[in-house]
């Protein structure tokens, strides 16, 4: 029986400390803050929602209907704040996809543009992405050449790799990953049936 | 095929396995659960609820049962169990693929490495025939059921 119970303590012991050892440090607390232009709503809404995003990201692209459908519904009653979360591993257009949204943000035309490169991904992402920026940096109406000074300035980096370590502290590994008042969904689906049933009960809707 | 040789092949078996589920288990723990949930929704099987719930206690069964077998404690009970889980693992990929669904990630190592489903199913296989070896002859050499055992049948000797 002892040694039965011996057998039993390691077994424990050891998927313990493997499960412990792989989920690795616990996720830091976040002040919900990032530049003006990237966020929506009300500053003291009673519902935060943070998107960690990535513009080549196809999950992100599918979900965007989700997002827009939780934002037109509570839009309000909501703050929602766009981070930046390039996965340059798998995507390789996803950074100048973020620069660019950052230079459009500068010219006051972040969301427009956002829209843009989530709506159009499957065009801009490939080796002439530079001319589909430009392009759409036009449709826009945007200045073009401030545009291209920006996007070319090493200075446009500092916030997406500030969100990417917010990100990383955040124990964010994929994307979308949405945080709505401190609490992780993943992908649109999540976001539109758990997240949506929190949102409904924070605000008592 | 002699005994030694069957107890041989039972270690392997149980060592093989048992390596499987704890990478398995320790991949998916390496990422949050929400992110396991999204590959379990895929299968389009349970709701996000109890996606949400696979996810959270899936990979501590795998590491438990994995290491169950790498030491060979209860071995017989955690060859069922992880036969069990490697049954509905199947089970869900050929639902899927009956059903036409496309699946980027068969989620069996959470998100580091992604194995197309064709190639899980044969995993799946191979290692069910591995448990069952497991199973019939997996206590047999350097197990923890050996030795708790071994210690009981000696006090039981006239």
């Amino acid at each position: 029986m002892t040694r039965r119970l011996v057998g039993a303590a390691l077994v424990v012991a050891c998927a313990l400390a493997t499960g412990f050892a792989a989920r690795g440090a616990a996720a830091k607390p976040a002040a919900e803050s990032t530049e003006a232009f990237r966020q929506k709503g009300a500053p003291d809404a009673k519902v935060t929602i943070v998107e960690f995003s990535d513009f080549e990201c196809p999950a992100c692209r599918a979900a965007e209907p989700s997002l827009r459908q939780v934002l037109s519904v509570y839009g309000s009653d909501i703050r929602f704040l766009f981070k930046n979360f390039p996965l340059e591993r798998v995507h390789p257009y996803a950074r100048r996809g973020a620069q660019a949204a950052e230079c459009a943000g500068k010219q006051g035309k972040f969301w427009p543009y956002h829209d843009m490169l989530y709506d159009r991904q499957d065009e801009w992402t490939n080796p002439k992405v530079d001319s589909f920026l430009d392009q759409y940096a036009k449709e826009a109406g945007l200045d073009v050449a401030a545009f291209d000074a920006c996007r070319a300035d090493p200075a446009t980096n500092q916030p997406i790799d500030a969100d990417k370590k917010e990100g990383e502290d955040r124990w964010v590994t994929g994307t979308p990953t949405f945080f709505v008042n401190g609490k992780r969904f993943v992908g649109g689906r999540q976001l539109q049936e758990r997240g949506s049933r929190l949102i409904a009960k924070v605000l008592g809707k | 095929m002699s005994a030694s040789k069957w107890a041989v092949v039972g270690l392997i078996a149980r060592l093989v396995v048992g390596g499987v589920l704890i990478t398995a288990g320790a991949s998916k723990l390496s990422s949050p659960p929400e992110e396991f949930a999204v590959v379990i929704e895929n299968y389009e099987i349970v709701s996000t609820d109890a996606a949400e719930v696979l996810a959270a206690f899936m990979p501590w069964c795998e590491l438990f049962l994995g290491f169950a077998l790498v030491f060979g404690f209860m071995t017989p009970y955690a060859s069922v169990f992880s036969g069990a889980m490697l049954v509905g693992f199947l089970g869900a990929l050929l639902s899927a693929a009956a059903r036409g669904i496309e699946l980027y990630n068969c989620g069996c190592f959470g998100g580091r490495f992604h194995p197309k489903p064709a190639f899980t199913m044969v995993m799946d296989a191979v290692l069910l025939a591995a448990v069952a070896a497991a199973f019939r002859h997996g206590s047999a050499l350097w197990s923890l059921d050996k030795w708790a055992d071994a210690r009981y049948t000696a006090a039981r000797k006239p």
